[in-house]
């Protein structure tokens, strides 16, 4: 009796033992089901995207960067475009088949263009439209530890030839069983005991849902009877299309260096450039045979198989009666069609990147970034952008044939911007400029060199009942106390060059007659320039500073030199136009920031200086048409011993900043004219600014004076030069040697005739 | 005979001169606001901020692209969505800088969003193009009284 108590408290106990393990199993798994489905499943990482490009008439656009755009969108050029994704370009007119984005509907339009103008835009039936938008590219994420990326879809964004290619290939029983199927078990069973090893899985949606989210691949009966409960508590908690949604988002189709992608939606993204919904019968099928094996049948590595195993599936959905037999001859011969790898889904552009991480970081925490599907429109113009990491990469190798492996190691930064709503079009900060890593155009603190003295003489010229562009200044030689040492500048060509008009000591850059200009307006009316310029940093009390000695990073003294590009207009720079959550609204916008800090008519008389640094300084050699155009200003910079090579320089819309040295600060064999300008020039080539328009300035008036004394000269005159002057400041004399060259007719504006002008001006309107 | 062909000379430049001076600003007239109305019209656009904006919503744009955004802004604006309105605007922005249209409701809107700096900077640089009508260079020297 006792003995049979035992037995049976033992069995009883033992029972009870492993219900409640069972039990505690399916409760843990029951809890990973529900945290894993509700939760990691919908976490999406912010994506960044560029600036989606909008073609509206009126528009001045350069036709060879809106077809580099539209071959980095994977846009195919044709004949005749006839589905989404296709273009036609001539001479003068563009016809493209838009895939539609956003509140962009998909269809074909016309655009003529007009000497780098958009002059019409017009649908298929020929009715005018104002504006067109193209659909941005993405340029990265802010991605999870886990490195999952994936593009949510919701159910009515799901095609329904994708549904049907799943369930046709995957489970075509999907809808009638409760997760696991006895059936199929059964079947790859006996085929399995037969081969005698797991040669084929019985597994449902569910189930494949269950092992992608919970499990590893090994293939163990554990594993198998783990993956069924956790398939029939799914089927317990969710309906049949939060399963198929749930799979369709989830599955994982591909691995992109530590990126794994997971769901149709990327997939879409990183195979064929596009959104699901653009995709055709074929390009469905690949992605679908993917899932036999993600790597077996990856298109870019084996696109043999993937072909092979598109084509199968195509046969799978032509037994089915999903497609006919002349669809299904025509599908299977199609090319897979994939996009470039590099354009469309990887993370790219880094410098530009710590840009958009440093700007989200003040508004956005890291979890946030990572988890709730942020869409982040940049300002990045990616033509540009690719156009600048060529410039900066091929400038890098000629200045190596030129001056030997000794710059093997140069380094180098280089930003453009938009000159007067301070977006950031490009970024560089390296000259490999696709690596990761040391961010030179926001960490590289170097001094800027001759950079400062437009700084200087913007000051003096902002006292304009003292300074104007014919004030002469001493180019002599100077030796002070600074420091307790004894300081004795001199210029780059170890010369003195006497008195001189201000305007030509800028742009030939005399560092004697600058330090000697700085040292006369005094530290505090320069510090307080520096200030209106947008620089945050304490100007030093040393007089070394005024020729160059200050530090800025490249984007500190490109923002400083958008206000000057700007007419004396302060605009914070900006990486992010604005971030939109998972529905599309606005969620948070950067908006366009603006303060006047300087009067316009100093910055024009400088920028006027800038400009001569294009036509005779040290940035000269292209043509006066282009100069006056592109209204192009510039200077140049090299720091002592030439461990910086500097350029700054405005045309058309932008402004570009383009610095070169070694990180170990040791000199290089580059000044700002053989070196950073080399880098400015061979973008500026490349992208071609359109024309930009000159603001005329009514206190502004050009006189004729002469470039050594800076006196009233004449047009007939040797050595003159037509020089603005703000109203009332213009030299009053004329010396007598060129009384007779110099006449009163030459002077632009002046006395009546001024008058009488401005008169028929107003007429005008 | 030099005095007569100086007393012609002189002749002929006081008529240039007096034809060009009788020469009207363009848009005034178009406007058609009687000259003893117009200083009460520019004492009602400083004080009343309803007629104001009424008065800049009226300024269209001089591209039908920009014009066409313009209206979507406006009509934020008057919902007083600024973000999205402000949104609009820079995306017509990005057409043209060169349309007073724009700088009025840009210094509208910040000024609408309590930024009365960005509103009064947004009116100067409107007021350095060149190709503005005096009215719209009326109205936006408005916003720099603010």
């Amino acid at each position: 009796m006792k003995f049979k108590l035992t037995i049976g408290f033992l069995i009883g106990s033992i029972s009870i033992i492993i219900l409640i393990f069972l039990s505690a199993v399916v409760a843990v798994i029951d809890y990973r089901v529900t945290a894993k489905l509700d939760g990691v499943l919908w976490t999406i990482p912010a994506k960044v995207y560029s600036r989606p490009m909008e073609l509206a008439e009126g528009l001045k656009l350069n036709q060879d960067n809106l077809t580099r755009e539209l071959e980095m969108l994977s846009y195919e050029r044709v004949s005749n475009p006839d589905r989404p994704g296709q273009f036609y370009l001539s001479n003068n007119s563009l016809r493209i088949f838009l895939r539609g984005y956003q509140d962009q509907r998909s269809g074909i339009f016309d655009v003529e263009f007009e000497q780098s103008q958009i002059k019409k835009i017009s649908n298929q039936l020929g009715i005018a439209e104002d504006l067109i938008k193209l659909e941005p590219i993405v340029i990265g994420g802010m991605y999870p530890a886990h490195m999952e990326d994936r593009v949510l879809l919701n159910w009515p964004e799901v095609p329904q030839i994708l549904i049907d290619t799943i369930l046709t290939v995957e489970d075509q029983n999907f809808f009638n069983h409760y997760g696991v199927s006895p059936k199929s078990i059964s079947r790859a069973f006996l085929k399995n005991i037969q081969a005698g090893e797991v040669e084929q899985g019985g597994s449902t949606i569910t189930q494949q849902l269950a092992k992608s989210l919970f499990f590893s691949s090994e293939q163990t009966i554990r594993r198998k009877v783990m993956e069924a409960i956790a398939s029939l508590l799914i089927e317990y908690h969710y309906s049949k299309e939060e399963i198929l949604l749930a799979y369709i988002n989830d599955v994982f189709l591909a691995q992109s260096g530590k990126r794994a992608i997971h769901g149709f939606g990327m997939g879409a993204q990183h195979f064929f450039g596009t959104s699901i919904k653009n995709l055709s019968t074929d390009q469905i099928a690949m992605l679908v045979g993917m899932l036999k094996g993600p790597s077996m049948y990856n298109p870019r590595r084996n696109p043999i198989n993937a072909t092979a195993r598109r084509n199968l599936v195509l046969k799978v959905l032509n037994r089915s009666n999903k497609i006919d037999d002349s669809n299904f001859e025509s599908l299977k011969n199609k090319p897979l069609g994939l996009s470039a790898p590099n354009y469309k889904t990887e993370t790219r552009y880094p410098a530009f990147h710590d840009l958009v991480r440093l700007e989200l970081q003040k508004n956005f925490d890291e979890e946030e970034l990572r988890t709730t599907g942020l869409a982040i429109e940049t300002n990045i113009d990616p033509v540009l952008q690719e156009s600048l990491e060529n410039s900066i990469r091929e400038t890098k190798e000629q200045l190596i044939k030129k001056y030997g492996t000794q710059l093997n190691d140069l380094e180098g930064s280089a930003i453009a911007v938009d000159i007067t709503n301070g977006e950031i079009k490009s970024v560089v900060g390296s000259t490999s400029p696709s690596s990761f890593g040391f961010n030179r155009s926001i960490n590289a603190i170097r001094p800027i060199g001759s950079l400062v003295k437009p700084f200087i003489y913007l000051t003096a010229l902002d006292k304009y009942n003292e300074y104007n562009l014919t004030t002469i200044l001493d180019d002599s030689e100077l030796s002070l106390v600074s420091g307790g040492k004894v300081w004795e500048p001199d210029n780059f060509d170890k010369k003195f060059h006497g008195e001189i008009p201000l305007h030509i000591a800028l742009w030939q850059s005399y560092n004697i007659a600058s330090a000697r200009l700085g040292l006369k307006i005094g530290f505090e009316s320069v510090e307080k320039m520096f200030l209106n310029l947008g620089i945050q940093k304490a100007v030093p009390k040393y007089p070394s500073m005024f020729i160059g000695s200050f530090e800025l990073s490249p984007y500190e003294a490109i923002q400083a030199y958008q206000t000057i590009a700007a007419d004396g207009f302060y605009t914070p720079l900006r990486s992010i136009r604005q971030i939109k959550d998972t529905k599309g609204q606005l969620e948070f916008s950067y908006p366009y920031s603006i303060e006047q800090r300087i009067r316009p008519e100093p910055v024009a008389l400088l920028k006027f200086a800038m400009q001569q640094t294009f036509i005779r300084g040290t940035a000269r050699g292209y043509p006066l048409d282009k100069i006056e155009s592109w209204n192009a200003g510039g200077k140049t910079g090299t720091s002592d011993d030439q461990r910086d090579s500097w350029f700054v320089g405005f045309a058309g819309e932008l402004l570009v900043l383009v610095w070169l040295g070694f990180d170990d600060n040791r000199p290089t064999p580059l000044t700002g004219r053989t070196g950073a300008f080399q880098v400015w020039k061979n973008y500026i080539n490349a992208i071609n600014p359109v024309k930009s328009n000159k603001n005329t300035l009514p206190r502004i008036e050009y006189v004729w004076t002469d470039m050594r004394d800076g006196l009233l000269s004449g047009k007939k005159c040797k050595n003159s030069l037509l020089v603005p002057f703000i109203k009332g400041t213009e030299p009053k004399t004329i010396p007598s040697v060129r009384r007779k060259c110099a006449n009163k007719l030459d002077r632009a504006n002046s006395g009546a005739l001024d008058k009488l002008r401005k008169v028929f001006e107003r007429g005008q309107g | 005979m030099r005095f007569t062909r100086i007393t012609i000379i002189v002749f002929i430049f006081i008529n240039i001169w007096s034809c060009a001076s009788s020469q009207s600003p363009r848009d005034i007239s178009n406007y058609s606001v009687p000259v003893d109305n117009f200083s009460k019209t520019v004492e009602l656009l400083v004080a009343n901020e309803e007629f104001l904006e009424e008065e800049i919503l009226k300024i269209n744009a001089q591209s039908p692209s920009v014009q066409r955004i313009l209206i979507s802004a406006d009509d934020l604006l008057i919902k007083q969505k600024f973000l999205q309105a402000n949104s609009e605007l820079e995306r017509a922005y990005r057409i043209t800088k060169q349309d007073g249209a724009l700088y009025l409701r840009l210094a509208h809107l910040r000024y609408k969003q309590g930024l009365l700096q960005e509103s009064e900077s947004f009116a100067s640089k409107g007021l350095l193009l060149s190709d503005i009508s005096s009215w719209e260079r009326l109205l936006l020297n408005v916003y720099l009284k603010n």
